[in-house]
């Protein structure tokens, strides 16, 4: 419980800091390199979120133990949402630097070929009637998926021209200044603990969501 | 400081305390779910 009071605690700070005390970044238009605190962890987290799935994952088709697909599920499932918030913000950024939502820019293109990828993995796991089937083709699945991980998020927008910006988040010029990281960094962790506290919380659903259903099962 | 920053940062701080507020209340149900279910407790503390 003390985790979650100081996250509370450590997420206040970083927001008020962020909007209070850290100057915008050059370069950008008003106060709006002030939402790359959150997106960037955001996006930071999905790739977390969907690297666990794929271990956790490969952990299931090795051991056979339904945990470790409650993991990758729930980490997945996770991933998801958070992706789908760094897109959303991503595109608040966008119609405020560039004046429009959506630009089919490859770094837009990529993450939204991501949150398909990974929409097919919920739509596989709910096609499959029988648990261990689903459990077996969803963890093939989930180490396929994220083989498109690396590709799609750190380097197709560096091969190809892109209006998403590399150097940010400093009042000063090119990079970060002290003060900008520190909170950039806060901001991470804040968001790293979210997902972990998230995290927890669906796996002990699940657990309670298939007891319930072999004791149902196991009365009939 | 900007006009306006304040109030974003404090709509911020409503949006995080009602999503700490709906977490906090979810883990106490699934702590009694847990319970009445007859399952083991003690990974989560």
């Amino acid at each position: 419980m003390i985790y979650k009071i100081l996250l509370t605690i450590w997420m206040n700070l970083i927001i008020a800091a962020v909007f209070l005390y850290v100057e915008p970044a050059a370069g950008f238009p008003g106060e709006v390199s002030r939402i790359l605190f959150f997106h960037v962890p955001m996006a930071w987290v999905a790739t977390l979120a969907f690297l666990l799935s794929m271990i956790a994952s490969s952990v299931y088709l090795i051991t056979r133990k339904v945990n470790a697909d409650f993991l990758a599920q729930s980490s997945a499932e996770l991933g998801f949402l958070f992706c789908f918030l760094a897109t959303v913000t991503g595109s608040i950024f966008a119609k405020a630097t560039w004046g429009s939502f959506w630009n089919w820019d490859p770094r837009e293109t990529s993450i939204v070929m991501l949150l398909m990828i990974y929409g097919a993995y919920f739509v596989l796991r709910s096609a499959v009637p029988n648990h261990e089937k689903r459990r077996v083709f969803a963890g093939v699945y989930s180490i396929l998926a994220f083989c498109t991980v690396p590709f799609l998020v750190f380097i197709v927008p560096r091969i190809t021209s892109s209006l998403h910006p590399e150097d940010t988040l400093n009042p000063a010029g090119p990079g970060m200044d002290m003060k900008t990281l520190i909170f950039f960094l806060g901001s991470l962790c804040a968001y790293t603990g979210l997902f972990v506290w998230m995290l927890r919380l669906k796996v002990r659903m699940l657990r309670i969501m298939d007891r319930e259903r072999r004791a149902f099962r196991s009365n009939f | 400081m900007k006009s306006g920053l304040g109030f974003v940062a404090a709509v911020n701080l409503i949006i995080w305390a009602g999503i700490t507020l709906y977490l906090i209340v979810l883990d106490r149900r699934l702590k009694k779910l847990e319970q009445r279910s007859g399952m083991d407790v003690h990974y989560e503390k």
